[in-house]
């Protein structure tokens, strides 16, 4: 689990730019039941974010999500080795460290380099994954030098035969073509003898690089046949030269032979082996059925391994490469539609620093739920310090349980909040929902000095006697810059549904998240899309309240530029701001009664 | 709910022995070689916590006085906490038949979650570990860097500065947002709820609160 309970996510507009959020509709989204967001639409996996993932732009007045930013990198540099690889380097030899990193094929966890010397520091080395214990020496390879691998490995095909290089394969290719004309021609003037089809190049089945270099060998003389001699491009016509007139002319004349020669021959595609043409062979794909029947499962890979490699038509674990490791990028952001920077890192990889920075977090009120302590709930405990914690994954169905529902607000002006809910949320388990207090105002974000100095503003004082005292329309508490108000949850049943949770009961195994900032697996979501037969789906026993939120304040007209000062005359000036979003609080895990 | 600190679990009085520079070390907790230990100040070490300070390193310490240097197998450093049930054990080598061990060290405001085992050479500051990671010997983790619940850190992985990783063994699955450890504006009343003596931090931010917190 990505998020320990209970999380807040923030949605951001740019998820529904097709039909304007509520923000544009007023303050009651209750109007329209079909707009309330759904948590568990399978669709709210791209919308929502954590807090401290969003930007926020201050020309737009809005949040930015990392959907609509636009990114620019800034540099490349291996998470491995740290070291930043230049922009012309990337593009030369691609997004891969060229150095010593390497990962597993098999695990992916990040290999060393060890010696096979006795006394552990000399050739030759191997790589070795210490996760899975997978070495380069299951295809056959040792290096011998401890550094430079990747150009070691280069030239090292599994096995330990050399891997010719690009002059050598475009050697050998003309020598085989060479082999081969001649033999047409042999062939040719003895036609009555059978060419014999089994010539030794012809048996070996050529490696996916060569057919790769074959062919792209092939199409560079291909386009180098095309461009250079034709005749009728404007570029070579000079018509004050005798030859392109008298070639002029000779297009006109009906004998034109020699034209024709020098024209030529169309574009075709590679018809041999030799210009990069593979063609299927049945008999390999028998050879390897074969193979499996022998040596079983356990030789073959898995799609994901396959998939990492460079040539993933692969089948076999002996044909595996250690994986030069992919490089990371250090990336500004810009706002999609203004195109102001809204963050930008520090060009050196190792700082940590930011030049620009703008966080959603402050200008978005921070927002968090939390189980109402029980001394306030239970009139006749006493007031034992052995408070159990709240048991968040484990919320009992049909018994009302009161929350807090805390706004911190980061504006250094105060802010008018109104709250709205789904009475009941949306989803198979339906819960009741009561924002106890859905109108309050939050107070301004001053030096934290102030907080000290008026702590004696903070008014509410709860005690254990208070108990049962919750009343609607009161907040609960506040202080300084925040606000807390009481929510009232009923959390609904699961067995309301058609086969209950007995599949996804809190024991069941928690998502895999892949992402910090997405909340449930693609597994998840891939079972929602089409399968509504009733069941409960993945997660949908999670509580998950959305809320939405609405934000009035008066603020300075330059706001924007307060860093700067408001020297500028305008210091009156005050307009009026609004900002509205739905955030989903997920409060816990429904179990059964 | 897994990285929640299990400081509010029913403790006897005086759970914490607090130290002159603030550092509260659970009564508890099994440290060994206290004396190969160094702690930042206003750190944390919860119960059932297993410091192996006694696997130091055997090499000959330089030292100019001539005296004996005590080596410095485990160092931590300023509001870190490490939570209940985790063991942080130099990593070692065996290089000639003879163990070796290296001195692991932990920066600040790093949060270990519970029952993990870390053998990390070192780890910086403003690291969140989640519940029941495995950190293997010899693994760098940069700043900035989330590790989620149950993760496996193969030895010798470099964690580069802020990536959130996760699985078994551990790859790169994201990046931690630019507002990490950013309690923003709102940290005079911050997460926490009025009377509730929730937390009043955030993953990566600074871990004072929840040390004062913890009693
Ligand atoms: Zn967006
Ligand atoms: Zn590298
Ligand atoms: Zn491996
Ligand atoms: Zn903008």
């Amino acid at each position: 689990m990505a998020q320990p309970f209970p999380y807040t996510y923030y949605t951001c507009d740019c998820f529904d730019s097709n039909n304007p959020l509520a923000s544009k509709r007023g303050p009651q989204p209750l109007e329209e039941d079909e707009r309330d967001f759904d948590p568990h639409n399978p669709r709210s996996n791209y919308t929502l974010y954590p807090l401290e993932q969003l930007l926020y732009c201050e020309d737009c007045q809005q949040i930015r999500c990392p959907r609509c930013v636009a990114e620019e990198t800034i540099n490349w540099y291996c998470p491995s080795c740290l070291f930043e690889v230049p922009s012309s380097v990337v593009k030369s030899d691609g997004n891969r460290c060229t150095r010593n990193c390497f990962n597993c094929p098999v695990c992916t966890s990040p290999m060393t380099t060890n010696s096979l010397d006795q006394h552990g520091d000399g050739p030759p080395y191997i790589l070795a994954c210490p996760y899975c214990k997978w070495s380069t020496v299951e295809i056959g390879i040792e290096v011998e030098k401890g550094t430079g691998i990747s150009a070691q490995l280069a030239k090292i095909a599994n096995g330990g035969h050399p891997i010719p290089s690009l002059k050598e394969r475009d050697k050998e290719r003309e020598r085989k073509k060479e082999l081969e004309s001649r033999r047409r021609e042999k062939d040719a003037m003895s036609p009555t003898q059978d060419s014999p089809t089994t010539d030794t190049e012809r048996d070996s089945t050529p490696s996916h690089d060569d057919l790769f270099y074959n062919l792209s060998s092939f199409y560079k003389s291909q386009i180098d046949a095309q461009t250079p001699s034709n005749p009728f491009s404007s570029a070579e016509i000079n018509f004050s030269s005798p030859s392109a007139y008298s070639r002029i002319m000779s297009m006109y004349s009906s004998s034109s032979r020699k034209n024709k020669r020098s024209k030529p021959a169309p574009a075709r595609d590679a018809a041999s082996i030799l210009e990069g043409l593979s063609i299927h062979d049945p008999s390999n794909d028998a050879q390897a059925i074969e193979r499996i029947k022998r040596e079983g499962w356990s030789t073959t890979l898995q799609p994901s391994q396959k998939l990492a490699q460079p040539d993933p038509t692969i089948r076999f674990s002996d044909e595996l490469r250690p994986l030069a490791t992919l490089l990371c990028t250090k990336r500004s952001k810009r706002c999609r539609s203004c195109r102001h920077i809204l963050s930008k890192p520090e060009n050196k990889i190792t700082s940590t620093r930011y030049k620009i920075k703008l966080l959603a977090l402050n200008h978005i009120p921070r927002i968090s739920m939390r189980a109402l302590p029980s001394q306030y709930t239970q009139s006749s405990s006493a007031p034992s310090a052995t408070a159990t914690p709240f048991a968040y994954d484990a919320l009992k169905p049909g018994i009302p349980t009161h929350f807090l529902l805390h706004i911190s607000n980061p504006l250094f002006d105060p802010i008018r909040v109104t709250l709205a809910t789904p009475s009941t949320t949306p989803g198979k388990v339906q819960s009741r929902v009561t924002i106890l207090c859905p109108q309050f105002e939050v107070g301004a974000n001053t030096d934290v000095w102030d907080d000290a100095l008026a702590s004696s503003l903070s008014p509410i004082k709860h005690s254990a006697q208070d108990a049962g005292q919750i009343e609607a329309g009161k907040i609960w508490d506040r202080g300084r810059n925040w606000t807390s108000v009481v929510v009232e949850v009923v959390p609904g049943f699961l067995d309301g549904v058609p086969g209950l949770a007995s599949s996804i009961g809190p024991g069941a195994a928690p998502p895999t998240s892949t992402n910090d900032g997405r909340k449930r697996s693609g597994t998840g979501a891939l079972r929602d899309v089409g399968e509504d037969d009733g069941d409960l789906n993945y997660d949908e026993d999670v509580l998950e309240i959305p809320v939405f939120v609405r934000l009035e304040f008066e603020a300075d007209v330059n706001a924007e530029e307060r860093g700067l000062g408001d020297s500028r005359g305008s210091k009156g000036e005050r307009e009026k701001r609004e900002e509205a979003f739905w955030v989903v609080v997920g409060l816990g895990r429904i179990v059964e009664i | 709910m897994s990285s929640r600190p299990a400081a509010r679990r029913p403790a006897p009085k005086g759970e914490y022995i607090e130290t002159d520079s603030g550092n509260k070390v659970s009564r508890r907790s099994a440290i060994t070689g206290t004396a190969n230990i160094m702690l930042g100040g206003r750190t944390v070490i919860m119960a059932d916590v297993v410091l192996r300070g006694d696997l130091h390193s055997t090499r000959p310490v330089p030292s100019s006085s001539g005296k004996d240097v005590t080596p410095t197998s485990i160092s931590i450093g300023r509001c870190t906490v490490i939570s209940t049930g985790s063991v942080i054990k130099p990593p070692c080598k065996i290089s000639r038949g003879q163990t070796h061990y290296y001195p692991i060290k932990i920066s600040d405001n790093v949060f270990v979650g519970p029952n993990c085992t870390i053998s990390a050479i070192s780890i910086s500051s403003h690291v969140h570990i989640g519940a029941n990671v495995v950190i293997q010997p010899f693994a760098i983790i940069k700043e900035n860097v989330k590790i989620l619940p149950n993760t496996v850190i193969p030895a010798n992985m470099i964690i580069a500065s802020g990536s959130v990783v996760g699985g078994q063994p551990a790859r790169v699955v994201g990046e931690v947002g630019e507002g990490w450890g950013v309690s923003g504006g709102g940290s005079g009343g911050g997460l926490g709820v009025g009377g509730g003596g929730e937390e009043k931090w955030v993953e990566g931010g600074d871990l004072r609160e929840l040390v004062r917190s913890i009693k």
